[in-house]
């Protein structure tokens, strides 16, 4: 609407310029005529006038003339004629109503009309027409005629011109309105809700104006655009959806995989202490065994059995981890929770086993347990990778540079860590890859059940971070867990 | 490492990193009437074929430490005087089997597996000699 208003309001103080402008000049016009038109008259009079005044004044004298111009009056007063002189000693009576400096060509005997304003505020038309008297002092005869008629004329005149104005503005507004709200109103409306449509998404209302004009055409191009966009955003959806298959079919063959994986483990780990214990069964049935051996076959039994229990238990708690009791905890803390549980086994194998912490605390969102199953699993494995003696050192710290992987969530995160030096025999290359997998392991028959690097993995997962490792074969191993930082408010 | 000598019999080459099952298999070879000798790790029984050249059939678990039985099996292909390998695995998949029979072993067998199966495999290998028999996993059903 507002652009309606602004367009009319535009053509409408354009039409009542032009209008003014043509009554002011049509207006002035008149008045000139009018002016001309009364001037002509009074001299016309006045000319008469004279003629009389001049016999009279010849044959009758003087104040028998100037007489007969005051009766004059008495008849017609719209006219009013005095005898003026304009030289020598002039009574207030014969006085000109304008000074006498104005007058200066009746000296030449022309007649002379002007426009006056008299004291009381009235415009008089006056005309003076000389009269060379015969003592031959020069005289004049002044018609004043008011103005007043042609000023309500005038006025008449500006009102209604006025009215005029006021009237075509008026009907011109109603008029514009109504067919601006018709023409551009209510197809603005209709292109804006469409507009608003296709921003929520909404492809499926189809708005087309009739006509061959500028809104028909941006409805046309709205229209198109509406069609691109709903083939655009099938195209996404399709590519989306494909996407989506794609990811679901990956994923379901990595469960595969993994499920692959685990069988083989497990396969791979109950098969032997089974085949011990069917074996020893067997001896124990078969005939002509001393009382002995079917004792130690009974133990040996009860000892598989006892290691497939234990390969269970792992198997399950890698399998429902569970869900984490997720505390802030200081990272140091932590650390140096697992010291006592670690120190016999590695006095055992005379290892040192060296903590270094920061001064500052590292506040960590995590569970404790949780986190000291990873230390010392990994400790654990480092003391393992040590058949003679060395130092494994425990270190906390605030890497100044982390290098975080793609996969890793949070970028910008402060990052702590806290590393698990050994060493050891170190880790083959080619291993490095699989340390992480599931029943991946190098130990021998009893000694892990490649579990533990796994569990390790998962929980940092979970926790938000990750595990590198770096290892030189003969020198040692390091693992690295980083985690993200919690703000330090936060510890308890 | 143990040696048991019956001259007439048969000698067998056995190789099993699993303590429990090596001393299982042991007992019951000796028993079925065979001479055994044992070994713990890959590395041993490369060591034993390559000294003592008088075995008549190895018996070997595919995944051992130093060295696996396949490993071995391998590095063994071109060597005309090497006995016949028996494999067992517990990763009984198409790859291993097929990778195991590449390289020249007679049978390969599944772990879990019943003591007879494999004492009856072990005495057709002997009965049957260069003849390629395959067990796929224990049927006990046919025992």
């Amino acid at each position: 609407m507002r652009l309606t208003v602004k367009i009319t309001f535009a053509v409408l103080l354009g039409v009542a310029l032009i209008f003014s402008a043509y009554s002011y000049f049509s207006i002035q016009r008149e008045r000139e005529q009018l002016k001309i038109n009364l001037s002509r008259e009074a001299r016309h009079i006045g000319e008469s006038l004279r003629y009389v005044v001049k016999e009279l004044w010849q044959q009758r004298g003087k104040d028998v003339a100037i007489n007969f111009l005051q009766k004059a009056n008495q008849e017609y007063t719209q006219t009013l004629v005095r005898w003026v002189w304009i030289e020598g000693e002039i009574p207030q009576k014969f006085q000109p109503r304008v000074p006498v400096e104005q007058l200066d060509d009746l000296f030449n005997e022309e007649t002379v009309a002007l426009l006056a304003g008299s004291p009381e505020g009235g415009d008089f038309l006056l005309t003076y027409l000389p009269l060379l008297t015969e003592e031959g002092r020069i005289g004049a005869i002044e018609l004043s005629e008011s103005m007043d008629e042609m000023h309500d004329y005038v006025q008449e005149s500006l009102r209604r011109s006025a009215i005029v104005i006021g009237v075509s503005i008026g009907s011109a507004l109603l008029f514009m309105g109504a067919l601006g709200s018709i023409w551009i109103d209510r197809p603005m409306r209709k292109l804006r809700a469409q507009a608003e449509r296709i921003g929520t998404g909404d492809f499926t209302t189809s708005v087309n104006l009739p006509g061959g004009g500028e809104i028909a055409e941006l409805s046309s191009t709205i229209e198109r655009m509406r069609g691109q966009l709903a083939e655009a955003r099938e195209a996404e959806q399709i590519a989306n959806n494909e996407k989506i298959e794609a990811l679901e079919k990956l994923r379901h063959t990595e469960r595969l995989a993994t499920l692959g994986q685990l069988s083989a483990g497990i396969a791979h780990e109950l098969g032997t202490p089974l085949n011990v214990i069917a074996g020893r069964a067997k001896l124990i049935r078969s005939v002509g065994m001393e009382p002995a051996d079917i004792s130690r076959s009974a133990t040996i039994i009860g000892e598989q059995a006892d290691r497939m229990t234990g390969i269970m238990r792992q198997l399950l708690s890698f399998a429902r981890r569970g869900k984490s009791q997720k505390q802030a905890v200081d990272l140091n803390v932590v650390l140096r929770g697992i010291q006592p549980l670690l120190e016999p086994t590695a006095r055992e194998q005379g290892i040192d086993l060296a903590i270094e912490e920061t001064e500052q605390p590292l506040p960590v969102f995590a569970d404790p347990a949780q986190l000291q199953q990873v230390l010392l699993n990994l400790t654990l494995n480092g003391i393992q990778a040590m058949p003679t003696s060395g130092d494994i050192i425990l270190t906390s710290c605030h890497p100044s540079t982390v290098e975080v992987p793609e996969n890793i969530e949070g970028k910008d995160a402060s990052w702590v860590c806290l590393q698990i030096c050994d060493q050891g025999t170190g880790i083959e290359p080619e291993n490095l890859r699989q340390i992480f997998d599931p029943f991946f392991t190098t130990k021998d028959i009893g000694q892990g059940t490649g579990l533990g690097l796994s569990i390790a993995h998962g929980i940092i997962e979970e926790h938000g971070g990750w595990i590198e490792v770096s290892s030189t074969i003969g020198e040692g191993s390091c693992f690295s867990i980083y985690l993200p930082e919690t703000p330090r408010g936060k510890l308890v | 490492m143990e040696t048991v000598c019956l001259d007439i019999h048969p000698h067998i080459l056995l190789a099993e990193d699993d303590p429990e099952l090596l001393e299982l298999l042991t007992i019951v070879l000796l028993r079925a009437g065979y001479q055994v000798t044992g070994c713990d790790n890959g590395s041993q029984l490369l060591e034993q074929l390559e000294q003592v050249e008088s075995y008549d059939l190895v018996i070997s678990d595919l995944r051992m430490p130093a060295l696996s039985g396949l490993q071995v099996l391998e590095s063994q292909f071109d060597n005309p005087f090497c006995p016949p390998f028996i494999c067992m695995t517990a990763f009984g998949d198409e790859e291993t089997h097929a990778t195991a029979r590449r390289f020249g072993a007679i049978a390969i067998i599944d772990k879990p597996f019943d003591l007879d199966d494999m004492v009856e495999l072990v005495q057709m290998t002997f009965s049957g000699k260069n003849k390629h028999i395959y067990l796929r996993g224990v049927d006990h059903e046919h025992v």
